[in-house]
């Protein structure tokens, strides 16, 4: 307990913390203190504003509160009790309305607007304004996704420091000064950073607003639905703002051991994809024209007879963006119905991490990171590359083993580079033995979904220390979620049928997967569930449409094991998963709730020790952590790993593929996100671009076997050599080696 | 005429001093071996006792100032020494006659001061279009590298880009970083987290070129100098309506009409004085009336204005107060960093309410409005640059406020074209910002 000061706002007296700032404290006392441009989660204040100007007993001169802290004795007025301090709060509104447009009927932020609730409470009732207003070109375009109303603009400096100081991009800048002051990106180029769209929330006015929000609702209008993102792993919790049955905006929903209140702008605007063109709403099936729509009726007595016929030879493909819930009806139907045990997951998960459960926020606290893995983390979990951020701001040291990271390691090389951190005498191993906290954390494929590096955290002892743990970051959502859920639907092994009666393939991330593909190659029968036409038509028999998890109730299990609650957000254009699985097991005499809360009732006696949906609440709660048990040994030894031991030929390069965040069905489905996506270029190291006379820009063909690719070539100078580095969607079909030429 | 000690410039005999020899020949250098010989918190009293106070215009005792800086074992960080050589002040010239007339003193008071705070680091942050002065500098620090003056001080010159703002020392600091300039909030104070948040003292270029004299003279005989409060000299800037302009060291405490009749000739022509701005463009300006008011801090303070950073502009009957308000309030309009509100909207609405003033289509409530906004303005911002225009503007109504009245009683600016500013201030030329699109999305 740290020690405590008294002080007085506004006659009441109240206790808080030596340091605690002064809007803090009057919070404590039950006080207002205004403010535009205070925002803790920017760093330190600016004072730039003044609407917190407040009278401090002793000093002659009104304060910004914001920029103070609480000292002993210190006796405070407001505006409720100072004439002087509500003169000057008056003054600075009087002053932030001075060349404020007042356009407030037609402007979003109209309604849940900061300048109008301050201006209503602290303002002046007229204006003293009767000359020119100065006025600007407006909107203007920040980004596609962006629009910024300099005349609205109040220059609080939220974006700027968000831009500089959180998100670490540096894209949004004041320039000109005075009055003539204006956020502006450096050259007009587009803001492009996976965080831009916080910069809208943040804005206390009306200046930054979403290009796919403007004018679609007013405040009144609308209901905001508490759910979790699904974009990735990280399940960020999100309101849905909703107005007549459609999503029309994503906010964040501070859940302050996980986003802090951040969105990545994947999470924030992917939703129109929920309306996308090709989604579908009704089955179809193939017929002697090609697909054909049907109704549920006869879908389920197509799928059902599938079923029959296949006896059990049914492989599943799950994507992993199944709610917990959908997968343990899946489950039960096909495994406990038909013995169909076998399923493809997205990836290999691992219990063992279990035992270094920690809040995502203790790597804000940590005093050591080390990542190891072939992505970067903020394409496989933006919101953990910002804790990262916030870490080394506060001087912890971070290490990313990887190809392109502070410690070169091999495309592959991370389970390796784990056993090495391991050894008593590595270097880096010892500062994470030393260090109070330390995170280890796993970004990319391979390891075993986090077995490998519970191994490493269990050798450097990090279960001990309760501000150290580990984080293995799955290319899923519900990864975690739908392999248990799974696991628990049925007590059986697998087994592989041979030849493959019928693949049913759920979701949208394995339609799309191409050794899912290859899988129905080998298929008799066909079933896929998925939202979009395009995904599937080309090779299902039956097509059955998914809902979005807007859409849905249930639950998901995020990277750090927290459960989290899905509520839905707006009804499904097609009936729920839950509700036709339940029926067509009945045929099946398997027993199902058909809604959510039933489902995981059944499941939690298996999954959850009996946690009630209930506990969730808004902020779902962290699991304690378990004890270690020793994972599995790894099937594929390091030294063994494909990446590595592929033997190149003199000037072939390893391709290294990465699955850019702004990637998938949903970001596809929605333009405004097109500018976000990875640029057509081939990332080469600075050795291996001068050998061949390539520098940045340059055109290039990256050619195997046959395929040959034409994009830019970007000179990555902490790339290490042998490596040509591709976002998975340029490198369309090119093989593990490929050559690199000048065009 | 007034006797004219010279201290700041001793030696120069109305020349400058830029041979390293030449200076050695006065004495140079001398100071600063005695001041390494005393240990540190010496030579601070040494300055505290002498009464040497800021000459950028805040006026703050130098050597409390320095003692204010944590001691190395206090705080385990770098120690900083910044000089503020971006004169910028309307009205004030003499940092730049100093540097090119004296530079040695000035390097030689700045490894003075590097000692008495126990730091390693000094940085010049030079006004941009200072080149001259800025060659003379490095010139003069490369003869000190030579001659082996540096004792382990590394000292950079470091130019700035154009702002006034930079002036203000933790804008300067911001701007010193590799940052936008703009002020940050105080606390904490650039004495304990300045430059690169280490502990750090700010100097203008006179004080620390006074610094070198007052070890040379020794505190007891500076201070006998000037008056009390006020001890020592002064460079004063003599601009505007007047016969002689320049800079001229006399003793602080002489009086406006020393200065400006006896030592500047008086106003040209035999017009009427009409009014003086004492300390830089930020002072509340005095009448005509006011002329045998004496040149030092207290006496400034008395007669309702202040010694600023000494820079004295003339104003003859010609000059039309309400366009010396636009001008003076333009200024800080164009020079606004546009951080905090009350300053960026207010000076620019202060330009409009005057000029609708000007322009003869004001009535009684503009002025009422004129004074509210200043009102509104004064105490309420981050720094005292928004500040400064209100105090000006303030002070020409109240000491003019006959003139104003006119303004809106005739309907018409009662100078008409008549008025002359020439010479008084240089007019800001608005530079129009080009109309900014992004464009490229």
């Amino acid at each position: 307990m740290s020690e405590l000061v008294a002080v007085t706002i506004d006659d009441r007296p109240v206790e808080v913390p030596k340091g605690t700032g002064l809007v803090e404290a009057a919070q404590a006392a039950g006080v207002e203190i205004p403010v535009f441009c205070y925002e803790p989660r920017l760093g330190p204040p600016v004072g730039a504003c003044r609407m917190c100007l407040i009278e401090i007993e002793g000093m002659p001169k009104l304060q910004a509160g914001c920029t103070l802290t609480a000292t002993d004795g210190m006796v405070i007025h407001t505006a409720a009790t100072s004439a002087k301090a509500a003169e000057g709060q008056e003054a600075t509104l009087e002053f932030i309305l001075v060349n404020h447009p007042l356009d407030c009927p037609v402007c979003d932020k109209g309604g849940e607007c900061p300048l109008q609730d301050l201006a209503f409470r602290y303002g002046p009732g007229n204006t003293r304004m009767t000359l020119p207003k100065l006025t600007v070109d407006k909107p203007i375009p920040v980004s596609p996704l962006i629009a910024l109303d300099r005349e609205r603009c109040i220059l609080c400096y939220r974006c700027t420091r968000f831009s500089e100081d959180v998100a670490e991009d540096g894209q949004l800048i004041a320039r000109n000064r005075g009055a003539r002051t204006e956020i502006a990106t450096f050259e007009d180029e587009a803001y492009r950073s996976p965080f831009s769209g916080n910069v809208i929330e943040l804005c206390p006015v009306g200046a930054l607003t979403s290009t796919l929000y403007r004018f679609a609702a007013r405040p009144w209008d609308i209901q905001n639905v508490p759910t979790i993102c699904t974009a990735c792993p990280v399940g960020c919790n999100v309101s849905a703002t909703i107005r007549e049955g459609k999503v029309k905006r994503i906010l964040s929903r501070n859940h302050p051991e996980i986003d802090r209140g951040w969105l990545c702008d994947k999470g924030r605007f992917s939703y129109p994809h929920l309306r996308a063109e090709d989604r579908i709403t009704t089955p179809l099936r193939r017929g002697k024209k090609g697909l054909e729509e049907i109704t549920w009726d006869d879908a389920l007595d197509s799928a059902e007879e599938m079923l029959r016929n296949a006896g059990g030879a049914i492989v599943t493909a799950l994507s992993g963006s199944e709610t917990t819930e959908i997968a343990y009806a899946l489950g039960r139907l096909l495994r406990g119905g038909h013995g169909a045990h076998s399923a493809v997951m997205p990836e290999a998960t691992s219990t063992a991490l279990e035992a270094f459960h920690l809040p995502l926020s203790a790597i804000g606290d940590a005093e050591i990171i080390v990542v190891v893995g072939d992505d970067p983390v903020v394409e496989r979990a933006p919101i953990v590359d910002l804790w990262i951020k916030e870490a080394r701001r506060h001087g912890a040291e971070i290490v990313v083993c990887s190809p392109a990271g502070d410690l070169a390691t091999e495309p592959g090389g991370a389970a390796a580079r784990c056993q090495e951190l391991a050894t008593p005498r590595d270097a880096l191993g010892k500062k994470l033995r030393a260090a109070e906290r330390a995170v280890l954390i796993w970004s990319g494929p391979g390891g075993g979904g986090g077995a490998r590096l519970a191994e490493l955290a269990h050798e450097l002892g990090l279960e001990e220390k309760a501000g150290s743990g580990a984080f293995h970051l799955p290319a899923t959502a519900n990864a975690l979620g739908a392999a248990a859920a799974w696991a628990a639907s049925a007590d059986a092994d697998e087994a592989n049928p041979e030849p493959i009666e019928l693949l049913i393939v759920s979701g949208d991330e394995a339609a799309a997967d191409p050794s899912v593909r290859a899988l129905a190659e080998e298929a008799k029968r066909v079933i896929v569930l998925t939202m979009f036409h395009e995904l599937a038509a080309g090779w299902a028999d039956l097509i059955l449409p998914s809902t979005a998890a807007l859409e849905r109730d249930g639950t998901t299990m995020n990277l750090e094991g927290r459960v989290q609650r899905l509520r839905r957000a707006v009804p499904p254009p097609c009936p729920d998963e839950l509700a036709w699985i339940a029926k067509l097991a009945a045929r099946f005499d398997v027993e199902l709730a058909s809604e959510a809360p039933g489902v995981f009732e059944e499941l939690a006696g298996h999954l959850f020790r009996d946690l009630a949906l209930d506990d969730l609440g808004l902020h779902a709660p962290l699991p304690a952590r378990q004890t270690y048990e020793t994972p599995a040994p790894s099937s594929s030894l390091p030294a063994a790993s494909p990446a590595a031991s592929l033997e190149t030929e003199d000037g072939a390069l390893r391709l290294q593929r990465f699955r850019a965040l702004f990637s998938g069905p949903a970001v596809e489905r929605v333009a405004q996100l097109d500018f976000q996506r990875p640029d057509a270029e081939v990332e080469l190291a600075t050795a291996e671009a001068e050998r061949r006379g390539i520098t940045s820009g340059d055109a290039v063909f990256v050619r195997s076997n046959g395929t040959s690719v034409e994009l830019r070539a970007r000179v990555n100078r902490k790339l290490i050599e042998g490596v040509a580095r591709i976002a998975d969607e340029h490198a369309s079909d090119l093989h593990a080696v490929v050559e690199v030429v000048k065009a | 005429m007034p006797e004219r000690p010279q201290i700041v410039f001793a030696g120069t005999n109305g020349g400058a001093l830029t041979q390293f020899e030449d200076y050695a020949a006065v004495g140079g250098f001398a100071p600063l071996r005695k001041a390494r010989s005393m240990a540190p918190d010496d030579v601070i009293a040494e300055l505290e006792s002498s009464g040497l106070r800021g000459r950028g215009g805040a006026f703050f005792p130098t050597g409390r100032k320095w003692a204010f800086v944590p001691k190395p074992d206090q705080l385990a960080k770098p120690h900083y020494l910044v000089v503020n050589a971006d004169e910028s002040e309307p009205g004030t010239f003499k940092d730049r006659e100093i540097m090119l007339r004296v530079p040695f003193r000035f390097l030689e008071g700045c490894l003075i001061a590097a000692h008495a705070i126990s730091s390693q680091h000094v940085f010049v942050y030079i006004r941009g279009e200072y080149e001259q002065e800025f060659e003379v500098l490095r010139e003069s620090l490369e003869a000190m590298r030579k001659a082996d003056l540096l004792g382990g001080v590394t000292v950079v010159i470091h130019r700035g880009a154009g702002a006034y703002i930079c002036g203000e020392e933790t804008a300067l600091l911001e701007s010193l970083e590799g940052k936008r300039g703009q002020p940050r909030t105080k606390p904490p104070f650039p004495a304990i987290a300045g430059l690169y948040a280490a502990p750090t003292a700010v100097n203008n270029v006179e004080s620390i070129t006074t610094v070198t004299s007052v070890l040379e003279l020794g505190a007891t005989e500076y201070a006998k100098l000037g008056v009390e409060n006020s001890t020592g000299t002064r460079v004063f800037s003599l601009s505007g309506d007047v016969v002689n302009p320049g800079n001229y060291e006399l003793p602080h405490g002489i009086t406006l009409r020393e200065l400006i009749y006896d030592v500047g000739g008086g106003v040209p022509g035999g017009r009427e004085l009409k009014a003086i701005i004492p300390g830089g463009s930020s002072t509340s300006i005095l009448t005509g009336a006011d002329i045998d008011t004496p040149l030092d801090f207290t006496s400034l303070v008395q007669a309702g204005s202040s010694i600023g950073s000494a820079g004295v502009i003339v104003i003859d009957e010609r000059c039309c107060m309400v366009q010396l308000g636009i001008r003076v309030s333009q200024f800080y309009e164009h020079e606004s960093c546009g951080k905090c509100t009350p300053c960026r909207v207010g000076t620019r609405w202060l330009t409009q309410i005057l000029q609708k003033i000007e322009g003869g289509r004001a009535s009684q409530p503009d002025l009422d409005l004129l004074l509210s906004v200043c009102d509104r303005i004064m105490g309420k911002c981050l720094c005292p640059l928004g500040d400064s225009d209100a105090i000006a503007v303030l002070s020409y109504v109240d000491r003019f406020r006959d003139e104003y009245q006119a303004h809106i009683d005739l309907g018409r600016c009662p100078f008409d074209g008549e008025s002359s500013l020439e010479g008084i201030l240089a007019p800001s030329a608005m530079h129009e910002s080009p109309a900014h699109g992004i464009a490229r999305v």
